[in-house]
């Protein structure tokens, strides 16, 4: 487990924890906790897409699809079956491993390309499941879409809170062990200079392929948790926006970082959330997202590293500032 | 046969439709291989503002001009300030390009509102023409004589004039002309504007084509516009022809026969262009692997 906390500011990690774990006990209006879980979700999703665009250096477009394949897997065994525990297991684990196959099989066919094709490819195959989840009404009810009922441990907004701070921090860790491991250390090589980690013989497209599968899982597993905190799915669980989502989620928090991803997530949902709130009252709130929009560009081409990279190059300086101090001092 | 030829039709003109935002994307990506994801908001802003335009005044002329004009105007914007930054950086256009679609596509929805909006044909193209019994629409009829023209004029721009013989030269070699001393940023900043001009331009035309327009549109359509340029080849015009051409004539048939699987067929095509022939049907530059 050393491993895991090698770099991370440990004590902060915990702290955090700590904090959310009391939290409830402090504050526990709903649209609070609704919000917490939310972020909580959502910050799942973008540490998965963070495990390609950070630590890889892969532009997926289409991420989307997974996390609707795991939304749409819980939701229609729900739907098919009784709201009970091990169904929703059933459901997560069919998402999973459905996932898994498409992103293997995407990863398969299209990972050898340039990475514009490849940011369009998954871009393409993505709205085509947004196609086929509106086109097989029989199914998924289209654009409509359809409640369910969940088990009542999902239904209590202060447990299912603690399920999604669990999961949240066992997926951190996880994650974390992955980028960590031998397998992550190439796949930063690759993000770096995909050239010369084939030349010291690295088969990129291996490792490519297991980063896509890994973030697949992710993200299916955050689509599920989603589906489940809203007791209804539709289509929206595919478009476009939900990919723009995770993008803006780990760019603004900091690509490279996971605790970056969770910030991001944090960041974007609370500014959602406070910003619709303010539309009731000025309307030209109404399209907040074009506020976001603009967010993500001026971070893009002025914060290229995030609010992490940010946070970093401070106290990196901040560090050396003392450090010179001191050696002035010793010299003196 | 009727509905053959009636298929047919449609399918030309939905092709040469496409080709308008296909030729841009090709081109800017031929010359400095950036792939603009904005490139269907330039589209979406010539849809809604020739829409409007045509609404105001009442003349399709003045219509499509205005629509040329903004969709140029806002296509300078996006070269000067979001593309220049980060040029020469793949990951980083992509991210961006994609940051500017959802600020075009979403001022949209705050100027005109997020509903669909409707749209009337001008009164000089309304109706149809009759042979034997076919009938047969004047407005794609116009469309696909302006496709073609344009098309036209677009070869003759890049095969008997100065400017396109360096464009030419650009796409093939670019660190070669740069160093007989052609300004090739100056001649990005040309062709992406000329690519941003079709594109408002394919808008424009559109509107009255398909009688509502939305601002989602922009990007169905840029994904369509992207599986022609790789079916095409990367930098090919003509690749990019043949290719609005073949994916516009099999959708139409598709969505007469099969409207289920119309975008289905598409990924197929393109997926069997990737795995058989990565440089697309008639592109030598610019491979996808």
């Amino acid at each position: 487990m050393r491993g895991v906390f090698h770099k991370v500011p440990l004590y902060w990690g915990l702290a955090i924890l700590l904090f959310m774990l009391l939290f409830p006990f402090v504050n526990d209006t709903r649209s609070t906790l609704i919000l917490l879980t939310q972020i909580f979700i959502f910050a799942i999703f973008a540490m998965s897409f963070d495990i390609l665009l950070g630590y890889t250096g892969i532009v997926s477009f289409g991420h989307c699809m997974f996390f609707g394949i795991g939304a749409y897997s819980t939701a229609l065994i729900f739907n098919k079956l009784d709201a009970t525990l091990p169904n929703f297991l059933l459901g997560l684990g069919i998402g999973i491993l459905l996932s898994a196959l498409v992103s293997y099989i995407i990863g398969l066919l299209s990972l050898r390309l340039k990475s514009h094709f490849y940011a369009m490819l998954t871009l393409a195959v993505s709205q085509l499941f947004l196609v086929l989840a509106e086109k097989w009404r029989g199914l998924t009810h289209g654009g409509d879409g359809f409640t369910f009922s969940v088990p009542d441990i999902f239904k209590d907004r202060t447990s299912f809170y603690y399920i999604t701070l669990f999961s949240v921090a066992a997926v951190f860790i996880l994650l974390k062990l992955f980028t960590e491991s031998s397998t992550g250390k190439v796949l930063k090589a690759i993000s770096q200079n995909e050239y010369r980690a084939e030349a010291l013989g690295y088969k990129s497209l291996h490792y490519k392929l297991i980063a896509s599968v890994t973030a697949g899982v992710a993200a299916s597993f955050s689509g599920a948790l989603y589906a489940v905190s809203l007791r209804f799915i539709n289509t929206n669980v595919f478009s476009i926006e939900v990919t723009l989502d995770a993008l803006l989620m780990t760019m603004i928090g900091g690509i490279g970082t996971l605790a970056g991803a969770i910030a991001g997530a944090g960041i974007i949902e609370f500014l959602r959330h406070y910003l619709s709130e303010l539309a009731m009252t000025y309307p030209i709130f109404e399209r907040w997202t074009i506020i976001l929009g603009f967010l993500y560009i001026v971070v893009l081409l002025g914060f290229p590293s995030g609010l992490a990279g940010f946070i970093k190059k401070f106290t990196l300086k901040k560090r050396r500032k003392e450090k010179r101090k001191r050696e002035v001092e010793r010299a003196a | 046969m009727e509905v053959f030829i009636n298929l047919l039709v449609n399918g030309v003109s939905t092709g040469l439709l496409i080709f308008l935002l296909a030729a841009g994307l090709t081109l800017i990506f031929g010359l400095m291989s950036v792939l603009n994801f904005a490139h269907g908001g330039l589209f979406v802003w010539g849809a809604f503002s020739g829409a409007w335009i045509f609404k105001e005044t009442n003349s399709f002329l003045l219509a499509i001009a205005g629509a040329i004009a903004i969709g140029m105007a806002l296509g300078w914007v996006l070269e000067r300030f979001l593309i220049r930054p980060v040029y020469g950086n793949h990951v980083r256009q992509l991210l961006i390009t994609l940051g500017g679609m959802l600020v075009l596509s979403e001022s949209i929805k705050i100027l005109w509102g997020p509903n669909p909006i409707r749209v009337n044909l001008p009164g000089w193209l309304e109706g149809s023409y009759q042979f034997d019994g076919i009938i047969i629409i004047k407005y794609r009829v116009f469309v696909i004589v302006v496709g073609l023209l344009l098309y036209l004029a677009l070869w003759l721009l890049l095969s008997r004039t100065q400017i396109g013989l360096m464009i030419r030269a650009g796409v093939l070699d670019k660190e070669m002309v740069q160093a007989l001393g052609i300004n090739v940023k100056g001649l990005f900043t040309f062709v992406f504007l000329l690519g941003a001009a079709l594109a408002a331009l394919g808008g424009a035309l559109l509107a009255p084509y398909s009688g509502v327009v939305f601002a989602e549109m922009g990007m169905q359509y840029a994904i369509l516009a992207f599986i022609v340029v790789i079916i095409g080849g990367m930098g090919s015009l003509q690749g990019s022809a043949l290719a609005s051409l073949i994916v516009g004539v099999a959708g139409a048939f598709m969505a007469y026969y099969m409207p289920d699987l119309s975008l289905a067929l598409n990924m197929l095509l393109l997926a069997i262009v990737l795995l058989v022939k990565p440089t697309g049907l008639l592109g030598e530059k610019g491979s996808a692997v």
